[in-house]
């Protein structure tokens, strides 16, 4: 009640200050005229009565300032009128403002947008109900700690055993895409199978019709599929009775049970089409691993206990199948499993930017220092009139919170423009985007770094300016304003913006060198003039024959088209489209089933894809199109790459060696090696060289497998223009199958270090803009020390001294700083560059160049800027410099 | 312009006002005026603190206040006694009471 009655009579002070100005001085001049009434009455002179009355009340304005200073109110008023006597001063001094307000622009701005992209991606919570409860779930053999893929047997155990957990789901691992035909041109869109409780684990649901229900995962249930929001409206044209359509995915009908809101696009980080739901025939075997589950725990459920439960349905499982390896659970939150692979970056970047941020307050808070000095005169003076020093540190402290603000608005708006380019041009492949945005919490972020850096690089300034007796700087000349104390400030900034610019130098540095390295990367094959693209045959090719025949009369066709040297399909393709591993038995090692599992890759390919690649044979002999392999009974035949056959039949030919596939097993079939090829990247040009096995693709058990490929396609021209040629062989042979994914070599290599790519660009322009920043702010302050000290340059050249010695006396200053700065900056990035540790590729985080090049290069542009004052320096005329006096 | 406010111990001034008020609404100079006669002139009120202890006390509910002609025919501001503020005067002379009391017998002992 009391606060509100305040409260009330302060806005109305505020907003009608007139009337209550008004009244107060009515009610003084009335207290004045009743006290001279009174005086007259007592007899004395109306004159002699206004004189004493006048005496005894005092200076009037002090009466009423405070009056005025009894309420909350005042303060405010305060507030009101130092910001417009900060903005005064700001229009006073155009360059000095728009400077600062420019390099506080940069620094708030840039901070924004990697804020939002850090709190939209990593900080908020995922859009689903009781988020928090959601955990990724995978298996994996001990020792490991990523969640791996989990296979069908564990899933199902799993899933009707389990307690832990409301729900349980799971999605195809390798979840890509699917051919949808029917619908005019056939194409690929992207798309994944889910279990039928997908998305009421999640706790979404459809916008339009129901999600899958309980069962209809089962074996014979009716295919079904949920759309998005998108093919909806792109492909049905919004039809309002989409809702038990049907549309064909991999030349199968499926029905539309829903449509999924707009920006629903879990689990994949690229917009998806359509969620179908996968049907689970009991399994045969454990493997494959092709599923990632997660679950939503019941409340008061610890994960500990959901881990010990899958835990001992694992082991079930692994006695069920006494061939397959012993595996454990590991559950990690699900947000956290989604944004593993780029929280380092983005905490990185973070970090980068606010060290630019830094940099940009030191700059100013340089200016500000300066301009102090320049304003002690007029400080003095408020002082002498009664001000406190608190009252001229808040009035100074308004002033620069006042210049963050407006750097900060203009960054708001610079934030605004570089996300908006960023979401449209950056790298798509990074989780959560359609989560990211200028919203709430990313204004309040910016606001408190707008206050907080205003009061940093105020604070100091203010202090200075506020020092020191009131008498010295009303009588100080011209020329000697600047303290020794303020130097030494300037100094102290100049080193840390050097240490803190050297810091992000080097780290831009290690990022550039490690980048050049991975585009160096010998990824095993020629990547010119190489097209590649997915076709996928339609389920309604379900023998190996028929499959066999289809690719057989295709390649044939494709490599008799003019202007292709060879062609070739793959289960796998480079450099980072790697589809199975799976383990090895080399004949002669036994079958210890504690073994660690020895994995290869392993795809089946057509004899020429090794060609297509330019892949070069080291041993023995590529497959041929006459191998025997089509039959149960053929024998089955391997080729190896380098690494499998150094690593397992060292100082032997591995040529005629045998070995078996999938879980040890003596009864295994055993496979013959016909050749040896070098090594090729599948998992990421940064990955090490693992063993590789290739089988033919016509081999029978491989055959099934070989419904949707790789197809690379080797010509002379320029790889897009055979496009055309290879579309109308494809629709010659089935006018339904899409030619997906079409991309040359170049264009794959290049997207799969994009990420890597950005994030060097990014820290690289971070990096000069610090640089610049230094730069200019080394340059501001030799420049502000010449000009100070023009008595003593005059007296020194007046005393002999050649404009040589004036020049090395400048330049060592500004060296010297310069040199302080790049120690403590080398000792900085010593102690902190360890965190790109996880993000370099075969550079150590001292790299011993990247210190010492962008060291000299920092020492050479700190020198540049230093010369140009020193010059000026040589330039004072002694007499001139003299006559300040 | 100092003037000698004889000891006005702080806070002591709302109550003589509160006090002054207590037995009809006065305007400004009358309640300096009053605090003046009745303290035999010991008590000095200015302006200085008598304006700022005004808005303190209308803040604080305590008085309330409301424009009207003086018998010269001029419009002065005049404020009266809310009933928080009888409250508050009664407490306050309670307080006042009890300690000048004891103040008393501590420096007669």
């Amino acid at each position: 009640m009391a606060i509100l009655r305040k409260l009330v009579s302060g806005l109305k002070v505020l907003f009608r200050s007139g009337t209550a100005e008004k009244e107060l001085d009515e009610e003084l001049t009335d207290y004045f005229e009743e006290a001279v009434a009174a005086k007259v009455r007592a007899g004395a002179a109306p004159e002699q009565a206004r004189r004493e009355v006048t005496m005894e009340m005092g200076n009037m304005d002090s009466v009423k300032h405070e009056v005025r200073s009894v309420g909350w109110e005042f303060s405010i008023e305060t507030l009101l009128r130092d910001v417009h006597y900060g903005l005064r001063m700001i229009r006073k001094s155009p360059a000095f403002a728009s400077l600062s307000i420019l390099a506080i622009a940069i620094g708030i701005g840039a901070n924004t947008a990697i804020f939002s992209l850090v709190y939209g991606i990593l900080l908020s919570p995922l859009p689903y109900p009781d988020s928090k409860r959601l955990v990724a779930v995978g298996l994996h053999e001990r020792g490991e700690d990523t969640p791996h893929a989990m296979g069908v047997a564990d899933f199902l155990a799993w899933r009707d055993q389990q307690q832990s957990f409301e729900h349980v789901a799971v999605f195809s691992a390798g979840y890509g895409s699917f051919d949808l035909s029917g619908l005019g041109t056939p194409e690929t869109i992207p798309g994944v199978s889910v279990s039928a409780d997908f998305f009421s684990t999640l706790g979404v649901s459809p916008m339009l019709g129901r999600g899958f229900l309980p069962g209809e995962d089962r074996p014979q249930s009716p295919p079904v599929a949920v759309i998005s929001e998108e093919f909806w409206r792109n492909h049905l044209g919004s039809d309002p009775n989409v809702l038990n359509r049907s549309i064909t995915l991999d030349g199968r009908p499926y029905t539309i049970v829903g449509v999924m809101p707009a920006q629903f696009r879990f689990p994949a980080s690229k917009p998806l089409d359509v969620w179908t739901v996968r049907a689970f025939a009991p399994p045969v075997a454990r493997p494959p691993y092709g599923l990632r589950a997660f679950g939503h725990l019941k409340p008061g459920v610890t994960v500990q206990a959901a881990k010990a439960e899958l835990d001992a349905c694992a082991a079930r499982i692994t006695q069920q199948y006494p061939n397959s390896p012993e595996l454990v659970s590991t559950m990690v939150p699900l947000k956290q499993w989604m944004v593993q692979n780029v929280s380092t970056a983005l905490l990185v970047l973070l970090g980068a930017i606010s060290l630019v941020l830094l940099i940009a307050i030191v700059n100013v808070a340089n200016l500000l220092l300066a301009r102090a000095s320049v304003r002690r005169g007029e400080i003095a003076l408020r002082v002498a009139l009664g001000a406190s020093r608190w009252r001229i540190v808040r009035q100074l402290l308004t002033e620069s919170v006042l210049l963050s603000s407006l750097g900060g608005i203009l960054g708001l708006l610079l934030a605004y423009f570089s996300l908006r380019a960023f979401l449209a041009f950056g790298p798509g492949n990074m989780p959560r985007l359609e989560d990211v945005g200028i919203n709430g919490a990313v204004l309040i972020f910016t606001c408190a770094i707008c206050v907080g850096s205003g009061i940093v690089f105020g604070l100091a300034p203010a202090l200075e300016a506020s020092r020191g007796s009131v008498h010295d700087p009303l009588k100080a000349e011209k020329g000697n304003l600047s303290s020794q104390a303020a130097r030494r400030t300037h100094n102290a900034l100049i080193v840390s913006e050097v240490a803190l610019a050297l810091l992000l130098m080097i780290g831009s540095g290690l990022l550039i060198r490690s980048f050049l390295r991975l585009r160096d990367v010998d990824p095993g094959f020629r990547t010119d003039h190489l097209l590649t693209a997915v076709i996928a045959l339609p389920r309604s090719y379900d023998k190996p024959p028929e499959i066999r025949a289809f690719w057989k009369e295709f390649l044939a066709k494709v490599e008799a088209m003019p202007g292709v040297s060879a062609a070739g399909i793959s289960m796998s393709l480079p450099p980072n489209h790697l589809a199975i591993t799976n383990p090895f038995t080399v004949e002669g090692q036994g079958y210890d089933r504690n073994r660690k599992l020895q994995l290869a890759e392993e795809m089946a390919v057509s004899p020429d894809y090794f060609r297509a690649l330019g892949i070069p044979l080291v041993r023995g002999r590529w497959f041929t199109e006459s191998d025997k392999v089509e039959q149960d009974n053929d024998p089955m035949i391997v080729v190896i790459n380098e690494t499998m056959a150094k690593q397992y039949f060292k100082g032997q030919d591995p040529v005629g060696k045998r070995l078996q596939t999938g879980d040890p097993d003596p009864k295994a079939r055993w496979e013959t090696i016909i050749g040896v090829v070098g090594d090729v990247k599948y998992q990421g040009l940064d990955a090490a060289p693992e063993p590789t096995l290739y089988v033919p693709y016509n081999e029978n058990g491989w055959t099934l497998w070989s419904r949707g490929m790789y197809l690379v396609v080797r010509t002379p021209m320029e790889p897009q223009s055979v496009v055309p040629g290879l579309r109308a062989q494809l629709a010659s042979m089935n006018k339904d199958m899409p030619l997906a994914r079409v991309q040359t070599m170049d264009q794959l290599i290049e997207d799969s270090v994009v990420q890597e790519k950005f994030r060097t660009w990014l820290v690289s322009g971070f990096a000069t803009i610090a640089l610049l920043l230094a730069v200019i702010g080394i340059y501001a302050v030799i420049s502000y020390g010449v000009a100070q000290q023009t008595r003593e340059i005059g007296v020194r050249m007046a005393l002999g001294a050649s404009a040589a010695d004036v020049l090395k006396m400048v330049l060592s200053h500004g060296l010297r700083l310069a040199a302080a700065g790049v120690a403590l900056g080398l000792i900085g990035a010593l102690a902190v560059t360890r965190i790109l540790r996880s993000m370099l590729f075969s550079t150590s985080s001292t790299d011993f160049m990247s210190f010492v090049l962008t060291s000299v290069v920092l020492l050479a542009v700190a020198l540049l800027a230093c010369y140009i004052p020193a010059l000026r320096a040589t330039k004072v005329d002694p007499i001139v410099a003299l006559r300040y006096e | 312009m100092p003037e000698k406010t004889a000891g006005l111990v702080q806070g002591t001034l709302d109550m003589l006002i509160l006090k002054t008020l207590a037995l009809e609404p006065m305007h400004g100079y009358g309640i300096s005026l009053r605090i003046e006669q009745i303290s035999k002139g010991v008590f000095q009120v200015n302006a200085g603190s008598l304006f700022p202890a005004f808005r303190r006390l209308e803040r604080n509910g305590l008085v309330a206040s409301e424009w009207r002609p003086t018998e010269n025919n001029r419009r002065a501001k005049y404020y009266r006694l809310t009933e928080l503020g009888r409250k508050k005067l009664k407490a306050e002379t309670r307080e006042w009471q009890t300690q000048t009391a004891a103040i008393a017998r501590i420096l007669e002992a």
